[in-house]
């Protein structure tokens, strides 16, 4: 038990860490107009993609990838005032070493819809919802994201959540000597003081908590315990959907909300989404199984390959998928 | 008697080296003794200690021993320097250049701000340079049996381990020996819980005005637990502002059979002082000892803890927050010495830093003896460096001869967690607030440990105002 072998670090900070800035790739960015509009269109008929969105990427789309497309049945024009999110031509990359993991994704959501994204392992699903809320590790490179008629990609992750946009991370960080109650009401107060209405105070703002933590069948003691600090993977999960309905987001993006979950914690969480559905707000849910989609019905299901959406269809896609695998998709 | 010999021995070396030698053979240490003969300073300030001791007269037999055990070890402790291990990264010359007074026991009336109240429903003592202040202390309604008072109020029924036998210690733990005028002594018999807290404010009233003359007192206290019996205490230590001193404390706890304390530590010391503690902690068979500190003040704070086993099955924790600002040093050297089977140890250090003159030192050491099978041990530092050039050195170590333990320990140094930020962002809260959170939270992983809420609320609180004047807080 040699002193010698033990290591002492001596660690001189250098330089703090940069605040999260807006890349400037992503603010130099136009704004859409009715000329991308009709770029776009030529896209979508098997040409060449417009050079200021895919640089990198001029080749041309997979004809099952273009077949898919040319049936989507959400070709609503960029008026159509119930678009809650129009995404298009969105190419990501990792920040640190410039892998291109997004290559074109385009998706609308309308009000009152519900999206389910599904794909293998590494085709971009979770990358997708993580630069849509601005998550640091990817920057955008091109492509346009707007949501409820505004450019997305010039704000703040905290001013994205403002604006009604919420994801459910697949596996939430933990936070120690921060009380879940604190952090629940540090972010509604957020929400709320960008909206101009007043801050809760610790009892009003547990009035306005409790049924939401009834609806998801959550013991109150679990807001004195530090976020996610120590909690089961449905604790995690459930605590993730009681944030979104203490937000109360348009756009709820949920990132694999269905994993580590036992069959009734699947039930309540699906319950309490269901219940925070309305026609004025809308889902993105990314999964792996057909069991969440049994539960939260979905609109439209969408497979992702190697950075993109290659098909879109209904409930039956998922179906198909989860009886033949995503060779029996490749070949429809 | 024991002065005079200290001052033959400073005017004639030589002889020195003789009781040493008789002591201690090893070559090492005669060398070192031959050393520490040739540091006046620390003869000097041995002798100032020893003479105002001494003036006491206290005639008790725990407390003569402790003086002459600690007189012999001062001979053989040299004034450490970089070139010891433990002394590797805190720098102490400063104290060598400085003029040190003896703090003398003072009669004259104290303003201490409501200090004495301590915290309400709790017994309060109250230690002043050192020395118990019975006119401010409130210990009425103790339980039959509790003793809480000086030693020489102690009745002789009561029978104190011995105070000299805690191994380990160096040569402050030896300066505070030879220094002590009198203990505090805390005796709780078998059995008994103590319903209400027990806080004992430490208050260095005397010092000098400027840096380099500084006042040093002494405290000592010692407490002793009985087979089953439980109690918390609470330690405060704060000083007079603006004034100059250094509190050089030992605390001794002996827990019986099943005994179970609670410690809370909160230092508070103005940004002048300098403060030095020894805790020293046995444990017997199915003992708990669970300490919760937090240190924010003094320009020199070092605690160093030593916990020993007596016997198996026994539970510690440890949770430490150091926060260091412009021009502190925060020091804690820990270490847990398992001996029997079962034991089960959990330690937490963390420490923020928060500006480029400041630095922090955490060396844990978590010893697992051959004996000490099934030994369940975890150890975990982190330390945030919030300021260009913050220096922390952290040295945890884990020194297994056992074969069938389970054993962790981790250290990360690091700026706050991105993934964190993000996640406070994507719930819509600003990077700016989200920042102040988790700088806050950091350490409130800690303090939120404190039994109490009362003494929580107050520290989160005095935290939280450090870090904003520190910047650290916008």
């Amino acid at each position: 038990m040699a002193l010698e072998n033990l290591r002492a670090y001596k660690v001189c900070y250098l330089l703090p860490m940069p605040i999260l800035q807006p890349s400037s790739s992503v603010s130099s960015l136009p704004r859409i107009s009715c000329v991308v509009t009709r770029k776009w269109r030529c896209w979508r008929m098997g040409q060449s993609q417009p050079t200021h969105t895919r640089k990198k990427n001029s080749m041309q789309l997979p004809r099952a990838a273009a077949a898919a497309v040319d049936i989507e049945p959400q070709n609503a024009s960029t008026s159509n005032s119930n678009v809650l999110l129009e995404v298009k031509g969105l190419t990501a990359v990792v920040t640190e070493s410039r892998q291109e993991i997004l290559k074109g994704i385009d998706l609308i959501i309308h009000q009152g819809e519900v999206h389910a994204i599904m794909g293998k392992n590494g085709s971009g699903k979770s990358t997708f919802s993580k630069v849509l809320v601005g998550h640091p590790d990817y920057e955008v490179t091109g492509g346009t994201v707007i949501f409820k008629g505004e450019n997305l990609l010039d704000k703040e992750p905290e001013v994205r959540c403002h604006s009604g946009l919420f994801m459910s991370f697949q596996s939430p960080v933990e936070i120690p000597g921060v009380s879940n109650m604190d952090f629940l009401r540090m972010a509604c107060n957020a929400r709320r003081s960008t909206l101009g209405l007043t801050e809760l105070g610790p009892l009003e703002f547990y009035g306005f908590l409790s049924p939401k933590l009834a609806m998801l069948n959550m013991d109150p003691k679990f807001l004195d315990r530090n976020v996610n600090e120590g909690f089961s993977g449905g604790e995690k999960k459930r605590n993730e959907i009681l944030q979104l309905a203490v937000l109360e987001a348009d756009l709820a993006i949920l990132d694999e909300i269905d994993s580590g979950l036992d069959v009734d914690a699947l039930q309540d969480v699906a319950k309490a989404v269901n219940g925070l559905l309305t026609t004025k707000n809308a889902v993105l849910m990314i999964t792996h199984y057909q069991r969440l989609l049994d539960s939260i019905k979905p609109t439209y299901v969408h497979i992702m390959e190697n950075g993109r959406i290659v098909k879109t269809g209904n409930a039956s896609l998922a179906k198909q998928l989860e009886e033949g695998g995503y060779r029996a998709i490749a070949d429809v | 008697m024991a002065s005079s010999s200290l001052q033959q021995w400073k005017c004639n070396p030589l002889l020195l080296t003789q009781p040493s030698l008789t002591h201690h053979s090893g070559r090492r240490r005669v060398g070192n003794a031959i050393v520490a003969l040739g540091d006046p300073f620390v003869l000097e300030l041995a002798e100032k200690l020893e003479e105002s001791a001494s003036s006491n007269n206290l005639k008790n037999k725990s407390l003569h021993r402790l003086r002459e055990t600690c007189t012999e070890e001062v001979f053989r402790r040299p004034w450490p320097s970089a070139k010891d291990e433990s002394f590797r990264f805190t720098d102490i010359k400063f104290l060598k250049q400085s003029k040190i007074q003896v703090s003398e026991p003072l009669n004259s009336p104290l303003d201490l701000q409501g200090l004495e109240n301590g915290r309400p429903g709790a017994y309060t003592i109250l230690l002043i340079d050192g020395l118990l202040s019975t006119s401010h202390s409130h210990t009425a309604g103790l339980p039959h049996g509790v003793f809480v008072g000086s030693l020489s109020s102690l009745p002789d029924d009561y029978v104190l381990p011995p105070l000299e036998a805690a191994d380990g210690g160096d040569l402050f733990s030896s300066l505070n020996g030879i220094g002590s005028r009198d203990l505090g002594v805390v005796i709780v018999p078998e059995g008994c819980k103590l319903e209400r807290p027990l806080h004992v404010v430490y208050y260095s009233q005397q010092g000098g005005d400027d840096l380099q003359s500084l006042c040093v007192s002494n405290p000592r206290l010692v407490v002793v637990l009985g087979k089953g019996a439980e109690m918390e205490i609470v330690e405060e230590f704060r000083g007079a502002a603006n004034k100059s001193y250094w509190t050089n404390s030992v605390l001794h706890v002996s827990l019986e059979e099943k005994a179970q304390l609670c410690h809370s530590f909160v230092q508070l010391q103005n940004p002048c002082a300098v403060h030095m503690k020894w805790t020293f902690v046995q444990q017997g068979t199915l003992s708990s000892y669970k300490l919760v500190e937090t240190s924010s003040g003094g320009r020199l704070s070092r605690h160093n803890l030593q916990i020993q086993q007596l016997g198996p099955d026994t539970v510690t924790e440890v949770s430490t927050f150091h926060l260091a600002g412009e021009n502190q040093t925060q020091d804690l050297h820990s270490k847990i010495i398992l001996n029997h089977p079962r034991g089960y140890s959990r330690q937490l250090h963390k420490c923020i830093v928060t500006h480029s003159s400041a630095h922090a030192v955490f060396d844990g050491n978590v010893k697992v003896n051959r004996h000490a099978q099934l030994t369940d041990a975890g150890q975990l530092s982190r330390s945030l460096l919030l300021a260009p050039r913050a220096t922390v050195n952290v040295k945890p170590n884990l020194q297994i001869v056992a074969d069938d333990v389970k054993c962790s320990h981790g250290a990360a140094i690091s700026d706050l967690e991105e993934d964190q930020l993000f996640y406070f962002q994507a719930r819509g809260v600003d990077a700016k607030t989200a920042r102040n959170a988790l700088v806050f939270s950091f350490g409130a992983e800690v303090m939120e440990r404190f039994p109490d809420k009362y003494l929580r609320n107050k520290v989160e609180n005095d935290v939280k105002s450090l870090l904003a004047a520190a910047g650290a807080i916008r």
